[in-house]
């Protein structure tokens, strides 16, 4: 992956901004102390999506607690951690009477911040909407027209029908439609970003929090932003929107309808876009280390059970899977801890 | 002092015959070895000579305290990588031997106390003694409380501190290797 990066796409050596790195210790300190709640976890994806530099200050988190793996393997790590600990002290002890300096402790220069807990809207509307699923599910509803509707992980849409039209509006999450016949009643899709217009179709269509994305696989859609640009969109065809940005159609990744029937279909695409997929089907965190996130994955995965899907990758791949906490799961080089000579 | 000020900044053979004599007797006192002050004041010359002084030294006496802060660093090192390992050997020796790890298993283990051993020495000590406990330990905020005797909010606070100067170290050591991957 890196060979063939370009020169501005290098890993930025740069610190994440001083905030970031003090909200991820933050966030690292409450997951772990053994009274995080669900809420706690669900605050901290949030937290942990909601910025770039949040996910870069979170993989110091990773960074930092990979040192520690090698501890866990021995016979008794608490004997482990006393021996250092009492090694520790004595050259502690000894470098205070060299440099006559009573501790070299920064106390005092880290300011925190008061913990802000973020308001979560979208995520209160989705737990009241007319169809939803939780994370890891998937379900097929049938609306009373006879149109189906897919719901995939983590989705929630009110479901809007009158004597005129047929409105679905989608909340959270992404949705496969297969459209019934009504020629009376056009079919709508609103998103925070837009209005599609099914002609007599089946598309899908996934809300993420910045744009909307449309895949056509049969028919076709007309896609109106809103602010007003349109388009229509035909069957193998694909467009990403925004309130105001409207983008050029692309051919649709077919493989991507399989999740309707439980599936994740890999040709040959690297295994950070898996997990970027796979992590919308967990709760908790899924990591991947730098060293092995660009190989190539192929095969089918089911997404009903990700941990089988982990299991799968880690016969499939140079890679295994490395639970730090029932809720923090890394994907890691196999090698890594017989070979690293850091 | 006029008798001690260099005239220009001093070339290295200069420093070395006029501190290294010095320099040696200094670290035989503090390590109690000839043998391990030869060896560091032999190193601290060849640090001068891979990375020189940013400013240069104006006078004996500047020199000499910049040798000293350098030799006042290398016995620490010295100290902790002894430390470690005499550590590591009462834990395997504490341990019964249908447990004994392989030597490339042990040789890892060891690299990881040098890192962490290192880590812990920048933090306060209760947030060092904290950090530790709950993740090498894996033990709640609770069991730490009970161990330090202070609050689990404390333990909490602890915990979040040692872990950001811990992601600052491995910012600033992960900038390095980026920099200058094949450094020694």
């Amino acid at each position: 992956m890196s060979a063939t990066a370009l020169p501005g796409t290098q890993p930025d050596p740069a610190e994440p901004p001083h905030q970031a790195m003090e909200q991820a210790a933050e966030w690292y300190a409450l997951l772990r102390s053994g009274e995080a709640t669900e809420a706690d976890r669900r605050g901290w994806q949030t937290w942990l999506d909601s910025h770039p530099d949040h996910c870069r200050a979170w993989s110091y988190v990773e960074a930092v607690s990979r040192n520690f793996d090698p501890i866990h393997t021995t016979a008794d790590p608490k004997l482990t951690a006393d021996k250092l600990w009492a090694a520790n002290t004595r050259v502690l002890q000894r470098r205070r009477v060299l440099t006559s300096i009573a501790g070299l402790a920064g106390t005092g220069l880290l300011g925190w911040l008061t913990w802000r807990h973020t308001p979560l809207p979208a995520m209160a509307l989705a737990w009241a909407a007319d169809h939803r699923t939780a994370t890891g599910e998937m379900r097929e509803v049938a609306l009373p027209d006879g149109t189906r509707a897919w719901l995939n992980t983590a989705t929630a849409f009110n479901e809007d029908y009158s004597a005129s039209q047929r409105r679905l509006h989608l909340l959270h999450g992404e949705i496969l439609i297969e459209t019934a016949h009504d020629a009376q009643r056009p079919f709508y899709v609103d998103t925070a970003h837009g209005r599609l217009q099914a002609l007599g179709t089946r598309f899908t269509v996934r809300l993420d929090e910045k744009e909307t994305f449309l895949a056509v696989y049969e028919g076709a859609v007309e896609v109106r932003t809103n602010a007003g640009a349109s388009a229509v969109v035909r069957s193998g065809q694909q467009v990403h929107f925004t309130p105001d940005a409207l983008g050029a159609p692309e051919p649709a990744d077919v493989a991507r309808e399989a999740w309707s029937r439980g599936m994740l279909v890999a040709h040959n695409i690297p295994l950070s876009e898996v997990v970027q997929e796979l992590r919308r089907y967990r709760s908790g965190h899924l990591g991947v280390a730098p060293e092995v996130a660009g190989l190539r994955v192929f095969g089918n995965f089911p997404l009903h059970d990700t941990d089988e899907t982990l299991a799968l990758l880690s016969e499939a791949l140079p890679v295994r899977i490395h639970r730090r906490m029932g809720w923090w799961v890394s994907i890691e080089p196999k090698a890594a801890a017989e070979s690293t000579s850091r | 002092m006029s008798a001690s000020a260099y005239a220009s900044s001093p070339s290295l053979e200069t420093l070395y015959c006029d501190h290294h004599g010095w320099l040696q007797s200094w670290l035989r006192r503090r390590l109690g070895d000839a043998a391990d002050a030869a060896d560091l004041a032999q190193d601290a010359f060849l640090r001068l000579i891979i990375k020189p002084a940013p400013r240069g030294f104006g006078s004996h006496g500047e020199a000499r305290a910049y040798l000293r802060t350098m030799a006042q660093g290398m016995c620490v090192n010295l100290w902790h990588r002894r430390e470690i390992e005499q550590a590591w050997l009462d834990t395997l020796a504490a341990q019964p031997l249908e447990y004994a790890p392989s030597a490339e298993r042990q040789a890892i283990v060891l690299q990881a106390l040098h890192e962490i051993g290192a880590m812990l020495l920048e933090l306060p000590p209760k947030a060092a003694r904290a950090f530790l406990l709950a993740h090498a330990c894996q033990m709640t905020d609770k069991e730490v409380a009970k161990d330090l005797g202070v609050s689990s909010r404390m333990v909490r606070k602890y915990i979040a501190q040692a872990m950001l100067r811990c992601m600052q170290l491995q910012a600033r050591s992960t900038a390095i290797d980026l920099i200058a991957p094949n450094r020694a």
